[in-house]
């Protein structure tokens, strides 16, 4: 239905705001009065100027900018700066000086009658379609009563409906103060629209807010929106971009490590929040820093936003690891910012990434840690704050990565400590695994919209040359890593040198005991020859004895031997 | 003799435009001796006129001379304020309450 209505140029008009008429449900009534309500330098001038010039230059509509506060010269300085910029003497729009004058002195009752008349005048002359009433307060203000007031809005309204032209009229009024729209409340109720303005600042952050309140008929956003003030004047750009990111959405960007990219089927989805969670020391700050050393890489504008640690320091860091964040920061491309977390409340701190964000026109945002906003104010603020701080960068397109400090008490229950888990598209943790004497740091993608992301847990290997996902063993249903993984993967290898050695081993103990056979059949040898030998020597002497005696034996015959030769052998002799 | 040259810029005959033609006329009628030159323009009828004249709030007194131009926004009814603004007193004038002099 909103569709419809935002091109139906018959019932509104298109403002030339970036962002507004898709926010507004299509832009101004036309023919109606809006409201634009807002504190003193929340550019209501700037919208209303805005709208009038699109509207000469762009949709045949000329317009007539009545002037109650400033002086047509002090707005087309004012404008000077816009690629719009009202002249004093345009031939589009004309700035009428409807300023009051220091000699004019208030005595009584008065009404607008007159100025109508003239209003419908230049609009007849001109063929006006558009007319601005920039601050009607300062005029309405010298009634002396709050029911002439009324009586002249009155009158205002009843002029415009009857001439049929697309009317604004800004006031003063801090819409944060509900009590300070005083005799002007009235004009909400009385406007067919109603567009609030904010200016904030906290410790010298500015950030502005834009909200229709109202607008009848239309099915316009309440919400209140950021928008910001560049060369074409008020910009509620994310507004468009939120329209626009279904089809940005399809785009994947890296984060920076590529079995990660793998992991997740090619990267972060382009102006998606991705939520690093985990215990100190696991790595969170340097997987950021590598999706923003990514993003730099590619030219994209990136913020970087750290609480606690100083720029130079992670730049030292993440250097240890491969990721040299330094030619980006000196190109500008990318920014460090530091911050404490305890100087300024959480909402403070999201007014600075706000408005750093749109002074580094950053399409990439790191936050490390988010967690940090809960470290002062309350925890209900805190959450408030972080979840506003996601939600605005999406809102504006930004591809945000942020950390979160996560106790490691529980390292498998994964419990984010601010309910952003619910908001962040991709929610990756990361633990210490404790198991075989060791810690090592296990990596599970908890969630990832859109995504058919791996379910397992990864270890998360750092070295010199920057960040590795190896796959995981998992044996009997456990993920092995660290030395124990190293053990399994070399499980084979080990069992299979095991066998080798202890068969060497084998043979050599094969070996010895032949060579011990050996030696002791040359042992064997040995004495046998010791006993050949000896028996031998033991012949030789028993033959030399036989010699000997039987030499004596003769020698002993033929001393005696005469008489015995005649009785030689016989024996027989008497 | 001064003369008090004004304009009363007004818007139709609303009540506030008509009650200061009255206010001020009243006024005028009390200084016989001052010679008013009061001219009554009406913006409904004449817008550009009004806008040259860069009248905003109808009614509005413009006192044209003696200079310096002096302007009152709205019904007139505060008659101190209308005389103290058209320099009566300073043109040596009373009120006829006071009496001639």
């Amino acid at each position: 239905m909103s569709t419809v209505r935002r091109h139906d140029a018959a019932l509104y008009a298109a403002t030339g705001v970036p962002g507004f008429d898709v926010v507004a449900g299509g832009g101004l009534p036309k023919g109606c009065i809006t409201v634009v309500f807002g504190g003193a330098g929340s550019c209501k001038t700037i919208f209303a100027a805005q709208t009038l010039a699109h509207g000469a230059r762009h949709e045949a509509e000329p317009g007539l900018f009545v002037a109650f506060e400033e002086s047509p010269q002090r707005i087309a300085a004012n404008t000077a700066a816009f690629d719009w910029r009202l002249d004093r003497n345009g031939a589009d729009v004309e700035v009428l000086d409807a300023q009051l004058g220091a000699t004019v002195v208030q005595g009584g009752d008065f009404d607008l009658a007159g100025l109508l008349a003239i209003v419908a005048s230049r609009v007849k002359a001109r063929g006006v379609r558009r007319v601005v009433f920039d601050g009607l307060d300062v005029m309405l203000g010298h009634l002396p009563d709050a029911r002439l007031v009324r009586r002249e809005v009155f009158r205002l309204r009843e002029w415009a409906q009857g001439a049929g032209v697309t009317t604004i009229i800004t006031a003063k009024a801090d819409p944060r103060d509900r009590g300070s729209l005083g005799d002007y409340d009235f004009l909400q109720f009385l406007a067919d629209c109603v567009v609030v303005l904010q200016h904030r600042v906290e410790h010298g952050t500015a950030f502005r807010l834009l909200q229709v309140s109202k607008h009848r008929g239309s099915n316009h956003s309440a919400d209140e929106v950021p928008f910001t003030l560049g060369s074409g004047g008020i910009d509620l750009g994310g507004a468009t971009r939120l329209e626009l990111r279904h089809d940005a959405s399809i785009e994947r960007t890296s984060s920076g490590i590529s079995a990660l990219d793998g992991m997740l089927g090619g990267g972060y989805f382009r102006g998606s929040s991705t939520l690093i969670t985990g215990a100190p020391g696991t790595a969170k700050t340097t997987m950021a820093a590598a999706f923003a050393n990514a993003c730099a890489a590619r030219n994209e504008r990136t913020l970087f936003v750290s609480f606690d640690e100083a720029p130079a320091q992670i730049v030292r860091n993440v250097a240890s690891v491969g990721i040299d964040l330094k030619p980006h920061l000196a190109s500008g491309v990318l920014q460090i910012h530091s911050f404490r977390s305890r100087a300024a409340n959480p909402e403070t701190h999201v007014g600075r990434i706000r408005s750093l964000l749109e002074q580094h026109s950053a399409t990439s945002l790191v936050i490390d840690p988010i967690s940090a906003l809960g470290q002062s104010g309350t925890e209900a603020l805190s959450e408030g704050a972080a979840v506003g701080l996601l939600d605005l960068a999406k809102s504006l397109g930004v591809t945000t990565v942020c950390t979160s400090l996560l106790g490691n008490q529980a390292p498998l229950s994964e419990k984010s400590p601010i309910g952003i888990s619910t908001i962040a598209d991709t929610w990756m943790h990361v633990s210490y695994m404790s198991h075989g004497g060791e810690r090592n740091r296990a990596l599970t993608i908890v969630k990832s919209r859109g995504t058919a992301h791996s379910n397992q847990v990864r270890e998360l290997i750092l070295s010199n040359t920057g960040l590795a996902l190896p796959d995981v063993y998992s044996v009997g249903g456990e993920v092995l890593m660290g030395t124990l993984r190293w053990l399994k993967e070399n499980e084979q290898r080990r069992h299979a040198e095991t066998s080798e050695r202890e068969a060497s081993l084998r043979e050599r103990e094969a070996e010895f005991r032949l060579a011990e056979v050996k030696a002791r059949a040359q042992a064997a040898l040995a004495e046998q020859a010791l006993g050949e030998a000896a028996l031998e020597r033991i012949r030789l002497d028993r033959q030399s004895e036989v010699q000997r005696n039987a030499s004596e034996h003769q020698m002993l015959r033929e001393r005696r031997g005469a008489e015995e030769s005649t009785e030689p052998v016989s024996g027989k002799s008497p | 003799m001064a003369v008090l040259r004004l304009c009363l810029y007004v818007a139709g005959d609303s009540p506030n435009s008509v009650a200061a033609e009255r206010n001020l006329r009243g006024l005028l009628a009390s200084y016989p001796g001052v010679r008013a030159d009061l001219q009554i323009r009406d913006v409904l009828v004449d817008p550009e006129g009004g806008l040259a004249a860069r009248v905003l709030a109808t009614p509005t007194l413009v006192k044209v001379a003696p200079a310096p131009e002096a302007r009152v926004m709205g019904d007139l009814h505060d008659l101190d304020l209308l005389r103290s603004v058209l320099g009566l007193v300073e043109l040596g004038l009373v009120s006829p309450e006071h009496g001639p002099r």
